[in-house]
């Protein structure tokens, strides 16, 4: 103890206080490292999810001008002439699936508009749909990549047959 | 003694070695017994030994509170026996719904009561809100009360929530995706939390396993403690809210005008803002029988509600989860569509800021207003302001949630309920 202040009840000693903020940063960092233990537990690090790449078959089977869903993708497979794109069925706003209309598409969850290129027209959603990245693989079909996102004039062009 | 005969057989057992060694008090028939009735049992020494007159009157509290928690009892106990049966697994979950309806002896009136019980305690809790609001009892001494109180109203919500996620219908499924997308606009953490709520990318078996964990461990312990920690305010805080409590007792009465022919003495007057504050001995009763008996007959009478409704309503199941089409019109349960409506303008600003907003305001709202003026009374004229406020935002609430339910149609068009709905032209 300090001899100056004998009487003084605050009065601490320097090992008193070591013990005091060790013992507390030892308290505070174990309710943290618990906390963020238990929070990174619960955060998954193997996904049993479908593949975001998936075939879409032969580009041929598209006729031109159509505009085909997929259902187990939730996609719409556009063609016009040798040009092939994928638009996502799944609506910006909060995930439902979209319909497709004579001037676009329409989501039935909260009634967002959007035209055939995807961009909102009315409604909630707040953003357009997404285009989806298509090539072609190697055994001639579609191959689409949901987790690539392209402009919405980004085409996989096709040579056309002569 | 000419006691009835039933009476008179339980004060026998009551009396015995082995009665006194369960129950240590018979049927009270002094003052004293009727105190320690209250507190030599484990159940009864929550309450207090004596109640005040005020805090019994039916008109005052409407005993919503009450209801509320007779009501999270039903939902423990009908939902510890579907857990029975229940398997959260989205291949399983919608045929144990049908064997619970059509093959399981009583299951259906079981799921009917869960089902009812979970809708009123909802409606409940929130018309106990607002009581508390109108009658100005969040004020001091019990400001942390009403925080405590707005935690289990959001509770309530997210165990409605990931309840109706379970039965993994077509409600639940395009539940948990909007759901997890309102919560995905949150700033900052959203996408995140949508990420540790549905356990990945897409709503499936993890996301199921998670709400069921969330549905029958977690909220409810979370509910339960901190009701026992709401009750045990309650008490603290001085019993239920009544007015002029804040009079100094000991200036009311002079003290050597104490009556000299009572049992009482100066040990049960106080001063500061201690829980026997305004209790002026002559305005108590024994809660028992007061206040027990009451407490008794109205959970009879809960009970009987749920039952008529679980008997002659059966709980809605809707077709099995379909991830590729929503239901058209896609509508939550009355309580949400209010939010939905809001939604539907902005997932942003319906959904996650003026969904915080109101939450936060609501538990800041006995820190703001801290005038002491119009505790205890229904729509006291000194709190003109605060009730007005507090009304037009109730009424706004209602208002949305009445165009959600009734002026929303096929892809939440604008329907009015009395004209013929437009066919549904597009999609399945």
């Amino acid at each position: 103890m300090n001899p100056s202040t004998p009487n003084d009840p605050n009065d601490i000693s320097r090992r008193g206080f070591f013990k005091l903020t060790l013992g507390w940063l030892a308290g505070t960092f174990a309710i943290i490292a618990s906390a963020a233990g238990a929070v990174r537990f619960l955060v998954p690090n193997v996904l049993f999810e479908p593949s975001q790449i998936f075939k879409a078959g032969k580009p041929e089977d598209l006729a031109d001008g159509s505009v085909t869903f997929l259902e187990d993708e939730r996609v719409f497979l556009v063609r016009q002439g040798n040009t092939y794109r994928c638009l996502s069925a799944i609506c910006t706003h909060l995930g439902c699936t979209v319909n497709r209309t004579e001037k676009g598409y329409h989501c039935p969850c909260h009634g967002s508009v959007f035209d055939d290129q995807g961009n909102v027209k009315s409604g909630p959603a707040p953003r357009g749909l997404a285009w989806f990245q298509v090539t072609l693989s190697k055994d001639n079909r579609l191959l689409v990549d949901k987790s690539r996102m392209v402009a919405a004039d980004k085409y996989l062009v096709l040579p056309t047959k002569v | 003694m000419n006691a009835p005969l039933l009476k008179r057989l339980w004060q026998t057992f009551a009396r015995s070695r082995v009665g006194r060694s369960i129950f240590r008090v018979g049927l009270p028939e002094s003052n004293l017994e009727r105190s320690q009735a209250m507190t030599s049992s484990f159940l009864l020494h929550i309450q207090p030994a004596k109640v005040h007159k005020h805090s019994l009157k039916a008109g005052y509290s409407l005993g919503l509170g009450l209801i509320s928690l007779y009501l999270f009892f039903i939902l423990i106990g009908t939902g510890v026996l579907l857990m029975f049966y229940y398997v959260p697994s989205t291949d399983r979950a919608y045929n144990e719904m049908k064997d619970l309806q059509f093959v399981v002896s009583a299951g259906l009136l079981i799921r009917n009561m869960h089902r009812w019980a979970a809708h009123l305690m909802v409606l409940f809790v929130m018309l106990h809100l607002c009581r508390v609001f109108y009658t100005g009892a969040y004020k001091h001494p019990r400001e942390f009360n009403w925080v405590m109180g707005v935690g289990l109203f959001l509770l309530t919500l997210g165990l409605s929530f990931t309840g109706y996620l379970l039965p993994w219908d077509q409600l639940a499924f395009w539940a948990i995706t909007v759901g997890t997308n309102i919560a995905g606009y949150a700033p900052i953490i959203g996408p995140k939390v949508k990420y540790l709520l549905l356990g990945g990318n897409v709503v499936g078996q993890e996301a199921l396993t998670r709400f069921y964990a969330l549905h029958v461990i977690v909220l409810p312990t979370l509910a339960l403690i901190m009701v026992a920690v709401h009750l045990w305010r309650v008490r603290k805080d001085g019993g239920l809210s009544r007015p002029d409590e804040s009079g100094d007792v000991i200036e009311q009465i002079p003290l050597g005008q104490l009556p000299t022919n009572k049992s009482y003495g100066l040990m049960e007057l106080a001063r500061g803002t201690t829980p026997q504050v305004g209790k002026n001995p002559e305005d108590e009763v024994f809660s028992w029988p007061h206040l027990v008996f009451r407490e008794i007959l109205l959970f009879l009478l809960v009970a009987a509600v749920v039952l008529f409704l679980a008997i002659f309503w059966n709980a809605p199941l809707e077709e099995y989860a379909n991830p590729i089409y929503p239901p058209n019109p896609a509508k939550a349960p009355w309580y949400f569509l209010g939010l939905q409506e809001l939604v539907s303008y902005s997932a942003f600003w319906g959904g996650v800021v003026i969904p915080g907003l109101l939450v936060t305001a609501l538990v800041l709202l006995p820190y703001l207003d801290r005038a002491r003026a119009g505790v205890g009374r229904w729509f006291a004229r000194e709190r003109v302001v605060a009730n007005s406020i507090f009304t037009i935002c109730l009424l706004a609430a209602i208002v949305f949630t009445i165009i959600g339910t009734y002026f929303r149609g096929p892809s939440w068009s604008w329907v009015e309920p009395w004209q013929q709905p437009p066919a549904i032209t597009e999609g399945r």
